[in-house]
């Protein structure tokens, strides 16, 4: 079968799905659930996260392409990704689950939790080819519920020109004493320290967990002496003003804009924010979290997975395959990561991202030291430990309690919700 | 209008404190008051009683996410609602609904009032004014919200700038336990302001001139025609606002879940931004309590609505 | 009333009007700002070294939305009347047996949760196939107006003089005659307050329009907003951009609506 035949009529049936849809005739749900059930034809849907990719979107069109290689049409939605862990499991509820679904990697264990997805036994995905640190995010109970469609993570951004003139080597940052030290001086010279984002959500845990597994914490034991001491770390830095007070409600967008403004010496932030930096016209540079005593604090793991839903007809399930197949095989991850700027989850094209694009090369590493959140076994629990633990650390940053009191009433907290 | 009014019309209309009908037309006076009524019956039954219903057996079953999917939870009767009472963030999340209702409400009517009277009568420009007025609702509340949020950033909020120009310290107002609540406060009386002047506005509209002239004649001054004329006149209009703009205040989230997340530690958390943290802000939703906490608060409007109704008919009896 | 009089409240007004939408000012200002400059402390009052790449993706990609978020206003606000107004004149002067109850559970309706009527909404909608339609979001946005257009509408129409219901019935009209002829125009400072709330209410609605619409081909200017947020990361330049575009149509028709509230109808009905 030549690929341009089987491309030829791809855009066949685009043009004639926008032949329905353009003229302005909508087509009602009933008809395409029809269609839907002819092998090898009918239309498809995925949802996804992204609701900033539009229709002209390297991403969209991406998924339109895969579309066209598995014979069939896609009809895709992009959500908020706040919305779309709810609108999932209403949407299986109502036995009306799209037949691909993209989610953030924490989600995961919860939605196979409620039965929403198929393991990779039953739907025949391939995972060897995956790094074991990424896919930790999709499995639980000894089945994998998903592939990672790419990753990113946390990593230091700084401002050169800022820590020239507080006159601080960046290679002397090596665990938190000298990161303090750096801060300090970059305070002394007349400009600012560190910028995060410490806000009341999941964003707020996932910036927070490099310094809390960098102390040599575990997320099963919130107030160990070294959770409680990265906790005092970012209240300290608060107290003495080596980090802004707003960090409190700030999101990593406006974390961002912080660090953008040119005077912060650091930010915590992540892989997407790599084009942003180009634009933001200083130079940077970037380096992993320092661990407590020196080395590479394990950063958590960012990023979805692709999933493929339980459907009543499971004869979708083959074409479904083949679409995520075609999402994550290597010829296409490379394009796939690069649509939505992620690291690519495999060996193979994590090198050839780095190759081609050396900047990248940090982020590669950084992704190959990072850890799913929902790992070490925690799966549905994790969220219930993340919640008094993000809870703990605005208590101890807006002064509403001692890092120790806030780590021990969150410590009783997750206990208790996760018995 | 539609005939199929619903059963009860056929029982002679005898609304107490309405204008009692008596002899042969009682009976078509009452056919055609539920044939006006007989849309919304329709439109109520058909739109709300599947949510209302819904939220009611949401907190009355053990619901996780697996069996919210299944749709086999088990009944567990008032467990929820124990479980809310008790919980630690109950008792600060009913005294912050309690001062940001009543301090929200105070505001927003007594601004809203001075307004209207302001523009009741006509000047150059008044039309135009107060329409402009009206403009923070035509932004989506995850725009104002964050506006404000933006303002009252503690580094770069135009507010700490403006009493940095004036001297003072900068203000955490949005991170810090002791602030937060009156920052919400501040931005929803913001939003609610436009709400009672253009109702309020209206109100005074429908008063007749012919009152003002006569008060006019009588001598009074300015302040014992409000005081005497325009208040009792406006009480009607005045309490259904009051009680609408309760229902409200009652029910924000949205507004201070974008500006605070109901934080910092909890301290501008009211019951239905807990509620949504509850069944919908956290990775694993607990649908029950959630939809438990929702329902406390609709007793809570349910309670204030008996009370307005009782109010109104002793005013109809007097 | 002295000219000189009437200028000096004009200037109070604008004034009062000007502290009022210092919020919106600042909404603009943040729309024209570049991205290094968004959380630059202290804050530039005026956007200096402005950008208009904000407004530059909105009118490239948001225009067609605005046609469709005043065809859900307009229509939120039709159907909102021809509901309301019928059960406010019979619950404010027909008063039949039972319209307490109905009052009181049109009040408690709108306590449910916007979220939890979504989602019931979504339940139904699915099974009737009106998922990502317009109408179906019409339909979704009038729970926010119906209620409150009720009880205002009752509110209004019960300070209606009964006489003037009298000396129509006296004239020989019914109840229908008397609602069209005699009520709805007396009503019109009462309609036109429920209809702008209505309009203001379906125009900026977030939650149906994403729950009910976002995959619809026909979507409002607010879901237009997330093409700016990003799972990770959001362009508030574009973002407060789009709400500004789509606010100052909404505005010009609210002057336009404004004006025509005026005082005395009822008075002057009772002298005709």
């Amino acid at each position: 079968m030549s690929a341009s035949r089987s491309a030829g009529l791809g855009l066949a049936l685009l043009a004639a799905g926008c032949l329905a849809g353009c003229s302005g005739t909508s087509s009602p749900e009933g008809t395409e659930t029809a269609s839907g059930q002819a092998a090898g034809g009918g239309t498809y849907t995925i949802w996804d996260p992204y609701p900033q990719y539009d229709k002209a979107s390297d991403w969209v069109k991406l998924l339109d392409t895969c579309g066209t290689q598995a014979g069939v049409t896609v009809e895709r939605t992009g959500y908020d990704t706040s919305d779309l862990t709810n609108k999932a499991l209403l949407a299986a509820q109502q036995g009306n689950a799209p037949d691909v679904l993209i989610v953030d990697n924490p989600v995961v264990s919860t939605l196979a939790e409620a039965g929403v997805l198929t393991t990779t036994a039953e739907n025949k995905l391939d995972t060897t080819a995956i790094s074991p640190n990424l896919i930790a995010a999709g499995q639980s109970g000894g089945n994998t519920y998903g592939v990672p469609i790419g990753a990113n993570t946390l990593a230091l951004y700084y401002n050169k020109a800022v820590l020239d003139e507080a006159g601080v080597d960046i290679a002397s940052v090596k665990d938190w004493a000298s990161l303090t030290a750096a801060l300090e001086k970059a305070k002394a010279a007349g400009k600012k320290g560190i910028t995060f984002s410490a806000i009341g959500t999941e964003e707020g845990s996932f910036q927070f967990l490099p310094w809390f597994w960098g102390s040599g914490a575990r997320l099963t034991q919130l107030d160990s002496p070294q959770g409680v001491s990265a906790v005092a770390l970012w209240s300290d830095w608060l107290k003495k003003g080596l980090a802004p007070n707003s960090v409190i409600n700030n999101t990593q967008t406006t974390s961002w804009q912080e660090f953008a403004g040119g005077d912060y010496a650091f930010a915590e932030n992540g892989t997407w924010q790599l084009g942003n930096a180009k634009d933001a016209g200083f130079e940077y540079g970037i380096i992993p979290v320092p661990a407590k005593d020196g080395g590479t604090a394990a950063a958590p793991t960012g990023g979805e997975f692709v999933s493929i839903p339980v459907q009543q007809d499971t004869a979708r399930y083959a074409t479904s395959q083949k679409l995520v197949a075609c999402l994550t095989s290597t010829d296409n991850s490379f394009a796939t990561v690069t649509a939505l700027s992620y690291i690519a989850p495999t060996e193979a094209v994590q090198t050839r991202q780095s190759t081609e694009n050396p900047e990248l090369a940090v982020w590669v590493e950084a992704v190959k030291a990072a850890k799913g959140r929902t790992g070490d076994d925690l799966g549905t629990k994790y969220p219930k430990i993340s919640e008094p633990m993000w809870g703990a650390v605005q208590a101890a940053l807006s002064g509403a309690k001692s890092p120790q009191q806030a780590m021990t009433d969150a410590q009783t907290a997750a206990a208790s919700a996760t018995q | 209008m539609t005939r199929t009014a619903p059963a009860p019309t056929r029982r002679p209309a005898v609304a107490a404190g309405g204008p009692v009908r008596q002899g042969p037309g009682h009976r078509k006076a009452a056919w055609a008051a539920w044939g006006f009524l007989a849309p919304i019956v329709v439109y109520l039954l058909a739109f709300y009683a599947y949510p209302m219903y819904r939220n009611l057996e949401l907190s009355l079953r053990h619901y996780t996410v697996r069996s919210f999917v299944q749709g086999d939870a088990p009944f567990t009767g008032f467990a929820n609602y124990l479980d809310v009472l008790t919980d630690a963030t109950f008792g600060p999340a009913l005294w912050h609904t309690v001062v940001f209702t009543v301090v929200s409400l105070a505001f927003q009517f007594t601004l809203g009032l001075a307004l209207a009277l302001f523009f009741v009568r006509n000047f150059p420009l008044s039309a135009t004014l107060r329409a402009l007025f009206l403009v923070p609702w035509l932004l989506p509340l995850i725009v104002s919200s964050s506006t404000w949020a933006w303002m009252l950033n503690s580094d770069s909020g135009v507010v700490n700038a403006v009493l940095g120009v004036l001297g003072a310290g900068p203000v955490h107002w949005l991170t810090s336990p002791d602030w937060s609540l009156w920052s919400v406060i501040a931005a929803n009386i913001w939003i609610g302001v436009p709400f009672n002047l253009v109702v309020l506005y209206s109100g005074l509209q429908a008063i007749s001139p012919s009152v003002y002239e006569a008060a006019a004649l009588d001598g009074a001054t300015g302040w014992q025609r409000f005081r005497h004329v325009t208040f009792p006149l406006l009480r009607p209009v005045s309490a259904i606002t009051l009680l609408l703009g309760l229902v409200y205040t009652l029910k924000v989230f949205d507004l201070i879940w974008i500006m605070t997340k109901g934080g910092p530690s909890g301290s501008s958390t009211t019951l239905s931004t807990w509620s949504y943290r509850l069944g919908f802000g956290n990775l694993v939703p607990s649908f029950g309590p959630g939809a438990a906490v929702g329902n406390i608060l609709i007793a809570t409007a349910l309670a204030f609505g008996l009370l307005y109704i009782r109010l109104q008919r002793r005013q109809d009896l007097s | 009333m002295s000219t000189p009089r009437r200028w000096w409240k004009t200037l109070i007004g604008l004034a009062l009007t000007g502290v009022m939408l210092f919020p919106v000012y600042w909404m603009i200002n943040v729309s024209f700002t570049r991205d290094r400059d968004m959380r630059r402390s202290p804050p530039s009052w005026f956007p200096v070294d402005g950008t208009l790449d904000g407004y530059r993706a909105v009118l490239d990609q948001q225009l067609p939305y605005l046609g469709i978020s005043l065809v859900v206003g307009l229509g939120t606000v039709v159907l909102t009347l021809v509901i309301a107004a019928p059960a406010a004149y019979s619950l404010a002067k027909l008063r039949p047996r039972g319209g307490g109850a109905l009052s009181f559970a049109l009040l408690i309706a709108q306590m449910v949760p916007g979220i939890i009527m979504a989602m019931g909404f979504y339940a139904m909608y699915l099974n009737l196939g009106v998922l990502n339609t317009l109408p179906g979001l019409i339909v979704a946005d009038t729970t926010l107006a119906v209620p409150f257009a009720v009880l205002i509408l009752t509110t209004f129409m019960s300070g209606i003089p009964q006489e003037l219901l009298q000396a129509a019935r006296v004239d020989g009209a019914g109840a229908v005659r008397t609602f069209r002829s005699i009520v709805l125009p007396v009503s019109r400072n009462a309609i036109i307050t429920v209809s702008l709330f209505a309009f203001l209410w379906a125009w900026s609605d977030f939650i149906f329009a994403s729950t009910l619409d976002s995959g619809g081909d026909h979507q409002p200017i607010t879901l237009g907003i997330y093409h700016y947020i990003g799972n990770n990361n959001q362009q508030w330049n574009a973002i407060m951009a789009t709400a500004v575009v789509a606010s100052i149509p909404a505005a010009v028709l609210l002057v336009i609506a404004q004006r025509y509230v005026t005082a005395g109808v009822t008075a002057g009905a009772v002298k005709d």
